[in-house]
């Protein structure tokens, strides 16, 4: 779990191209793991983990359990994609919209 | 030395590790000077060089018997077990559990024991970027323990825990030594502040499942003793009070693990500066 989010040069960063699923995410993401960051200022592109927002695989796993709550979407450590999945906000969305049951 | 350990016996290859322990004993000052603070603390009286070679020797002494016990030879050990009814009670009931150690004593040992289970899925999480020497060493001599290994950093490392312990598994995490993006919690161990993965504890009260300590001491000659203690049914932490609660759950594993040492000062196998004194 970084700091990266506490860099102030993110914050003045323009937002925008956000989906709906995206900002309803990135609230989820905030939310679930008390993130002290504002959820419009995740960029969609940015890394979620090491230097991006700075996730570990413990946020990782407790995000899963979050999203296979709200989304019923399952995410698998033996799926090819994890990688892909987890690298952005943008691709974690990507990975829901495909696999989402509610 | 696998070759040898394998093909010459271990009384014979045992007896190399005499002057391999006297060499490092003269030529490792560092590891030396690092193990000497634990030693005094937890033998409470001076120490004599004597006790630093039995340490390197009892290190030496278990890693050799892990070429052993990867190669399938366990039966050749003399193993007393102490509360397995904690672990085959849960697998017979289906709940997968968590296994804390340490680096106190021979991890192996225990693996054994769990990999000699019938049907109990056991894996270990692991920065195994430590030793990859050692690692490819044992990858040949038997692929099932390094298949058994989760490795850290990952994004989906805990995933895999998640799902080994869904299955009814158990996962093995060595709480006590910190690797460089761990997040860390002071803990007082042998009356001094240490710092300890914040990790573990937290990961625990996610998954929600029972977790118990073991320790695999090697009591010399092919004698070992391995003991399995519940810490907890379930750790619950507050999300607001994390760390607060992080450091409480961590503070009473390093008292149990305090414990131990005391019962087997020469099994500690942390050989550096472990409460960061001379930084």
């Amino acid at each position: 779990m970084g700091a990266s989010w506490l860099d102030p040069h993110r914050r003045n960063r323009s937002v925008s191209d956000v989906s709906p699923l995206e900002a309803e995410v990135a609230k989820l993401i905030v939310r679930t793991l008390t993130l002290k960051v504002d959820p419009a200022q995740i960029q969609p592109e940015e890394p979620l983990f090491g230097d991006g927002l700075g996730l570990d695989s413990i946020d990782a796993l407790e995000l899963s359990l979050a999203i296979s709550q709200s989304y019923g979407h399952q995410i698998r450590s033996d799926d090819p994609d994890i990688v892909a999945t987890f690298a952005s906000l943008r691709s974690l969305c990507r990975s829901i919209e495909k696999h989402r049951t509610k | 030395m696998i070759w040898m350990a394998l093909s010459v016996g271990r009384p014979a290859t045992r007896a190399l590790l005499y002057p391999i322990c006297v060499y490092y004993l003269a030529c490792s000052r560092q590891a030396s000077q690092a193990i000497r603070p634990y030693l005094i603390r937890a033998l409470g009286r001076p120490i004599s060089w004597r006790d630093l070679y039995r340490q390197y020797h009892r290190f030496a002494a278990t890693l050799l018997d892990s070429v052993y016990l990867l190669a399938g030879q366990g039966s050749r050990f003399d193993i007393d077990i102490q509360g397995l009814d904690l672990l085959t009670d849960r697998v017979a009931r289906g709940r997968g559990c968590l296994l804390l150690g340490s680096h106190l004593g021979s991890f192996d040992i225990v693996r054994t024991i769990g990999l000699t289970q019938q049907d109990v899925e056991i894996k270990v999480l692991m920065y195994e970027q430590h030793m990859p020497i050692i690692r490819d060493l044992f990858r040949d001599l038997n692929p099932a323990f390094a298949d058994s290994v989760i490795q850290t950093g990952s994004p989906n490392a805990m995933l895999q825990v998640k799902e080994c312990l869904d299955r009814g598994g158990m996962v093995g995490i060595l709480a006590d030594r910190l690797v460089k993006e761990d997040q860390t919690t002071s803990c007082t161990f042998f009356g001094k502040l240490a710092r300890f993965p914040a990790g573990t504890m937290w990961l625990a009260s996610i998954l929600h499942v029972p977790v118990i300590l073991f320790f695999g001491i090697y009591r010399g000659d092919n004698r070992y003793e391995v003991h399995f203690e519940l810490f907890a049914e379930e750790i619950t932490i507050d999300r607001r009070h994390r760390d607060q609660e992080v450091q409480q759950w961590t503070q009473r594993y390093a008292d149990r693990l305090e414990y131990h040492c005391r019962l087997a000062a020469d099994n500690w196998f942390n050989f550096y500066d472990f409460w960061e004194e001379h930084q």
